[in-house]
Formats: structure tokens, sequence, C-alpha cells
């Protein structure tokens, strides 16, 4: 949007100083309406730049004044006229000045800077008398834009607004039917009988279903010429030219772009707008649709392709540039899509996009390449096919395909790091590394490791051992328990064990109640859980295993008044010979 | 005479030069493949060897170099992941990890998502779960000891003991079991699908080397979390499994 405006800036300054005039051409003027005036008079400073190049590079800055003030302005005033199709412009700055008090008056010397230079104007004297001379009114709040009374209202009354300037904007379509893709040069045409100051846009122009692309002004500024419109001459002038690129099929409209013109005064008085606007009609442009084929990237125009290596030769491990240009006209910079390469036998690195390209009346010419890293990784002739690019031409309404020749590079031996550039230094790398690979020269033999045991076999042995305690626990349990019940004698290493605890009873190493409870567990281990009345078969077993009990019992629950290891060695005598026997 | 023939060619195959060359041989052709610095080759070799089934360390340790010579910074940290599953005592591997974590400008937790699959290395570098069976099988003979020779006090204390030795040193490979399987992406970029399709819609990109949890398998795409805790799709041919 700022882009557009500035083109127009250009385009409205160019078209203001279209006069044929060279840039040195260019001068400046200051005047007064009177050298001498009275002290209740008022003079007219009038500023004139003239020429091709009247723009200015800064502001007009007021030269000193002596007995001098300002009471009005500045005004600006433009005048532009054609001369064979040519512009000149004339600008003028009004100041109107007061005198102070009776005497010498002076405007000092004027500097103005210009695009082309500063300009200088020469000092103006004014001689101040008393009063006034007459005939030169002094300004009035109200009067005609600072520089007096309309002089002819007095005579013909408040005139009439000036007629509508003769102005026309129209837009114009290279060809009215394209294809998606295929570029069409719009051209906004002014037609004008009047001068114009200014050009602007009035709104932002919508190419909806386009991409547009500026194109740009010719050197020099823009030619007018003489042409016939709707039966009266005008001058035509191109002030926008937009490259537009379908991007949809269809009736596409563009819809109507609004211009602001500024108008140049006729005189001093003319009371006529200063600006007017005027909008293009509608153009509508037939856009038909691309072919649909797999592969196609969606090129339109007329191009060429060319591959090319930077070398010829390459070692191993070093990096080759494979460049893919694609040149001609068209839509070339949408087209981003890089051409499928896949070398076997190589790396081959994305690529880099370079551009060249302009925007042309005839659409984007250029070209654009496409540059792979190729890094060989075995040596011998590395092959490069052709490399294809599909492109839709307009001018034959088909697809066409052409291709880059085949490419071969040769790659010898190992690179030499040193010797490898920046853009092989991966490459290079790789070369240096293969040089000092810690490599290992044998797979390891087979079983020379121990087997590694799985969690889920280590979960099963834990289970299986697991099961095992129980078994031996429950069937020790489960013998023991059948053995009591019938009555059957410990078995031979049961008595063993028995007669091991109460022989360690007997030693002395154990406390009071352990020695006791260890006695007791290993009678009724051996002999069961022994009755009150006795059982039924032996009651002078039975007998015999109760009164040891007791006194088992009663070491246990004694007080402990004193040494109990001569019992607890007496009871545990007691409990092996009754083990001994009745075991 | 239809079965005589593709006998006759079976034995043709085998008494062929290609097929008398052992897989050692061919390890070592490899080897001097790289050393010459057709990395490509090398490669290959060692891909056909670990197809053929042949699992070993020095393999896997020599296809890291080959795919670190060739700039291939993921699929070199794959083979060294994978050469530690198979030998988790080899010193020299952590170090070679750290390089390419380094090279691939990695942390030490985007290469390690899972903390537990470092109880199941050790528990296979220091062979815990024969140490298990073991302690379980001492623990099993003490218990009949106490059966069977109860004069002797030191089985049941033994067989107490290593009982529960070995419950406690069994719980290391089991808690190591629990780790999600892992895969290495060997591609830069990689896409994260949205779904394991071909039409799927690519939700962000994975980076090289990184190692991250499968979370589901299809047959050709693998359900991943990256990092950051992103989940999604990955091809099978951009994220490589470290387990076998």
């Amino acid at each position: 949007m700022i882009r557009a405006a500035r083109t127009w800036g250009w385009a409205a300054a160019l078209v203001a100083a279209a006069a044929l005039a060279r840039a040195d051409d260019a001068t400046v003027r200051a005047e007064v309406d009177a050298t001498r005036i009275g002290v209740a008079d008022q003079v007219q400073l009038t500023v004139t730049i003239e020429g091709r190049s009247a723009e200015l590079a800064g502001d007009i800055a007021l030269p000193a004044l002596k007995n001098l003030r300002v009471v009005g302005g500045p005004s600006v005033s433009q005048q532009i006229s054609f001369v064979n199709g040519a512009m000149s412009q004339s600008r003028a700055y009004t100041y109107v000045l007061q005198p102070t008090a009776v005497g010498k008056a002076e405007i000092g010397a004027l500097q103005v800077k210009l695009a082309s230079g500063v300009k200088t104007t020469a000092p103006i004297s004014i001689d101040v008398v008393s009063g006034s001379l007459g005939g030169r009114p002094a300004r009035r709040p109200g009067d005609f834009e600072g520089l007096g009374e309309d002089p002819f209202e007095s005579f013909f009354g408040r005139r009439r607004p000036a007629a509508e300037p003769k102005l026309k904007v129209v837009a114009a379509a290279s060809r009215p039917k394209v294809h998606v893709g295929e570029p069409v040069l719009v051209t906004f045409f002014l037609y004008t009988q009047a001068s114009i100051t200014d050009i602007q846009l009035a709104d932002a122009p919508q190419f909806a279903g386009f991409w547009a692309e500026d194109v740009e002004a010719p050197k020099g500024g823009p030619r007018g010429e003489r042409v016939a419109f709707e039966g009266e001459s005008y001058a035509r002038f191109a002030i926008l030219r937009k490259v537009l690129f379908p991007t949809k099929a269809g009736r596409l409209t563009i819809p109507p772009v609004k211009f602001r013109f500024g108008l140049a005064r006729i005189s001093l008085f003319d009371a006529g707008p200063r600006a007017v606007e005027r909008a293009t009609e509608p153009l509508t442009l037939t856009v038909d649709a691309l072919p649909a084929e797999p592969g196609f990237a969606g090129a339109v125009g007329e191009f060429d392709v060319k591959a090319s290596l930077d070398r010829d030769t390459v070692a191993l491990g070093e990096a080759a540039t494979l460049r893919f240009t694609v040149r001609g006209s068209g839509n070339l910079k949408w087209v981003d899509r890089p051409p499928d390469l896949s070398l076997a036998g190589a790396k081959v690195y994305p690529p880099q996009t370079k551009s060249d390209l302009k925007v042309g009346p005839e659409g984007i010419t250029g070209s654009k390449t496409w540059e792979f890293v190729v890094v060989p990784e075995t040596s011998g002739a590395l092959s490069i096919p052709p490399l294809s690019f599909e492109y839709f031409a307009p001018s034959a309404g088909t697809l066409k395909r052409t291709q880059s020749a085949a490419l071969t590079l040769q790659v010898h031996g190992a690179a030499a790091p040193a010797a490898a550039g920046p853009a092989a230094a991966p490459a290079a790398a790789t070369a240096s590394r293969a040089t000092g690979l810690a490599l290992r020269s044998d797979l390891d033999p087979p079983g020379r490791r121990l087997p590694v045991l799985g969690p889920r076999s280590v979960l099963v042995t834990l289970g299986v051992l697991l099961a095992l305690h129980a078994v031996i626990g429950g069937a020790a349990r489960l013998s023991d328990r059948r053995r009591l019940a019938a009555g059957r004698p410990a078995s031979r290493q049961d008595v063993r064990g028995a007669l091991g605890d109460l022989e360690r009873v007997r030693r002395g190493r154990l406390g009071k109640e352990e020695a006791a409870a260890l006695i007791e567990r290993t009678l009724h281990g051996v002999f069961g859980a022994v009755t009150e009345n006795g059982g039924p078969r032996g009651g002078e077993r039975e007998q015999a295993i109760r009164d040891v009990l007791q006194q088992v019992q009663f070491i246990r629950y004694a007080p402990q008044l004193g040494d109990y290891s001569e019992a607890i060695r007496d009871v545990a005598t007691r409990a092996a010979d009754l083990v001994r026997k009745w075991a | 005479m239809r079965r005589v023939v593709p006998a006759f060619a079976l034995l043709l195959a085998l008494a062929s030069p290609g097929r008398a060359e052992t897989p050692a041989e061919r390890f070592r052709a490899a080897g001097e493949q790289l050393r010459g610095g057709d990395a490509v080759k090398a490669v290959a070799t060692y891909r056909e060897l670990a197809a053929a089934g042949v699992e070993s360390a020095s393999l896997y340790w020599n296809w890291a170099q080959a795919a670190s010579a060739r700039g291939e910074t993921g699929e070199a940290l794959w083979a060294t992941l994978r050469a530690r599953e198979i030998d988790p005592g080899d010193r020299a591997l952590p170090r070679e990890i750290q390089r390419l974590r380094e090279a691939a400008n990695l942390d030490p937790a985007e290469i390690a998502p899972e903390p537990l699959a470092a109880l199941e290395r050790a528990s296979r570098r220091f062979h815990v779960g024969w140490l298990v069976v073991a302690l379980a099988a001492l623990s099993l003979a003490s218990h009949a000891a106490v059966r069977l020779a109860p004069a002797h006090r030191w089985p049941a204390p033994t067989a107490w003991a290593t009982l529960v030795l070995a419950g406690a040193l069994g719980a290391v490979p089991l808690a190591g079991a629990l780790a999600r399987p892992t895969g290495v992406v060997v591609r830069g970029g990689a896409p994260l699908l949205d779904s394991a399709s071909t039409t799927a819609h690519s939700i962000g990109s994975l980076r090289q080397a990184e190692v991250v949890p499968l979370l589901e398998s299809s047959p050709d795409y693998v359900r991943v979390e990256d990092s950051s805790g992103a989940r999604g799709w990955a091809h099978r041919d951009d994220v490589w499994p470290v387990e076998p």
C-alpha cells in the first residue's frame, strides 16, 4: 500500500513535471507588485518557480524583512502546461506584506532549495511613504484567498463555479482471456483536458483473484500523447501499470479503481474545484484453468532450463555444487518447488534458491537457480540424470517439458582435509574421520558372554523356587502331623536334631526363658502335644514328659532370684534321656 | 525332476564364492571399505549382517562410526545405543554416546527418556538375573538342609537371608522391564503426524538423534512422545527402535 502511494506520488510528480525542459532550466523569481507604497498599504511578494524540476527540496523560508511584516500567505498556485506532449510547471508562492514605518523597506535575498539545486533571488527595496498611495486596499479578513477581492465580481456579480473538468480514467487489459498464472498487463490511462497537479489513489485497488505486481514507470516520466476519445481530443497518460497473475479460473472482475486528481488553478481568481475523483469501469477477464497433471508445479510462460556442475572431478568426501537454472518469462516468481534430485552414492543437501527476476509488461522475466550441494559417498563416476521442468505454455495451450543435459562427476580417492573449502566442511570432516576411525576388527565371538536372563525368566525362576520352598516346608509339616497322629516315633534325623538342641541347652549358653522355650519346643516336636490326662498309648512316657514340662514351666516363669543354670542343665539332661528312651 | 532342479540350484548357490564369505569376513571387509572412505557400502554391509541375525556390539559400533562419518548423527546414536543394548558393559559406548549427544546438541534427558531402562541395563550388565537364580537356589538348598539336617543351625537363617536377597535383587530387572521401548529419530525434521496414515497432517517435527518412547505401533508407523510431551505418529523409517 505504501509502495503504491509512493508510486503514485512519483507518478503525480512526473505528470506535473512532464515538460521536456531540462532539470537545469528551473528558475526562481521574486517580485513585488509595487516598489513605492504608503505605510497604510500592503505589498504582495510573489515567488515563482518555473521549470520541469520545480520540486522543492524543503520549505520556502522567507528572507530577512526590513521594515516589513507578513500579514498573509503564503498562498500557492500551480500551473501546468503541455507543449508537444511534454509538460512544464509553474508554482507561485504569494505573501502579503505590511510596512511598519515610513522609510526604506527591504526584502532580502531569497534562497530556494530545489531538487536540482539552490536558487537565489536578488534583494528588493521598497520606499514607504506616509499615508496611503490609494488604490491599494488594506487586507481585510475574508478577502479572496488573501489576494484581494475578485475584481470581476463587482461587475458581473458572484461568478458561477467553474465547469467540471474533462477528466477520465480507463483501465485496459493487454488481453481479455488468459490462463491461471499467465501474466496480463492492466494499464490505467488518464484522459485529460485539464492541468493536473496531483494524482493519488482514492482507495487501495483490489485485485481479488490475482497476484499483482507493479511495473516500473519508464525513466524520464510518463509520456503523454494526444488522442481522440469520445469525439474529443484529450491528452492521454498511462498513470499506472500492473501485471496481474490470475490465481484461479473463471470470470474474474477487477473492480473500479478510484483516483483523486488535483487541478491547477487557471487564474488567481479561479474558484473552481481543487480536486476531483474519477473511477475506472469494472474490467472483466476470462481465466482458463491449467491442466491438472501430477508433478506440474504451476509454472506458466516460456522457459528453458540448464544444469551445471562447478567442477568435473572431485575427491571422495569433497562437495560439488550442482546448479539448476530455469530462465524465461512468466510466473517464475511463484515457482518454488525444486526439482527432485536423488543420487545413489551421494548425499544431496536441500538446495538454496537464487532469483534474478524483473517485473516487466510481459510478466516476470529472468532466472531462478536452485543450488544443490552434492557430496559423493563412493568413488567412481557419479551420474547426474537430466533434471526436468514442466510448464504450461500459453502460446501452445499445452504442458511442455524441458530438461537439462545429463552430467557426470568423477569422484576419486579420498580428500585431503586441508584442501577442503568451507562449503565442503562436513565432507572434509567425513574424510578426516574416515582416516582416523576407531573401528573394531572382529565381531564378538558368539557365546563369549553369559546369556542374559530376562526379567520374565527371573520372575518365573523366583516363582518356581518359592513354590519349591513351600513344597518342602509343607511336606515336612505334613509329615510331622501324620507321624504324631499315628504315634510313630520321630525320624532319626528329628531325634538327632532334638538331641542337638538339648545339648545346646546343656552347654548353658542360652538364657533362662530361651532355654526353657527350646526344651519345650523340642519335646513337643518329638512327642507332639502332651495331654494332661495322658495319651492312650503310654502312661509312663506321658507322665515323664509332663514332669519335665512342668519343670520347664517352673524354670521359665520363676522369678530371677538366682542362678538357674544348674536346673536348666538338669532339665535338659532329663529331656534328652526322655528323647533317647521314648523317641 | 521338479525336485532335482531346485536342489541342484541350492547346491550351486551354497557352493558359490559369495556364500563362502563368513559374517566375520564381511565385517572385516566393511571395515576396510569404511577406512577407504566408502561409508555407504560399509553401512550397507552392516545392515545386511544385522538383517541376517548377526548381533554384535562390534557390528553396531562400526555401523555407528560409518554413520557418524556420513554426518548421520541420528543413525550413529541409534547404532551406539543398539551396541549398548547388546553389551551394556562396554566402557567405550558411554563416551561415544556422550560425544554424539553433544554433536546433536541434545540434553542428557533427551537421549534417556526412560530412567527405568537404566535398571534393566544394569541388571543385564551385572547378570542380576543369574544372581537371583543362584540366591534362590541357595535358599532352596538351605531350606532343604533345614529339613534334612536339623541338627545344624545355619541352614534356616541362610535360607531366609538368601530368599530375601533374591527377592530384592529380582526387583531390579522386574522394575527395568516396566520401561517403555524407545526409538531414535534418525532423520532431522522428521514429521510428527496426527495419525498413522499417508494422508496424515504434520503437527510438528522431531529432532535428529532424539530418543523417544514408543507408545504404540502400526505396520508403518510408531506413536511417539517427544521431549516436550507432544505425542504423534512418526514413520518407521524416521524412528528406529533401540530395543530388539
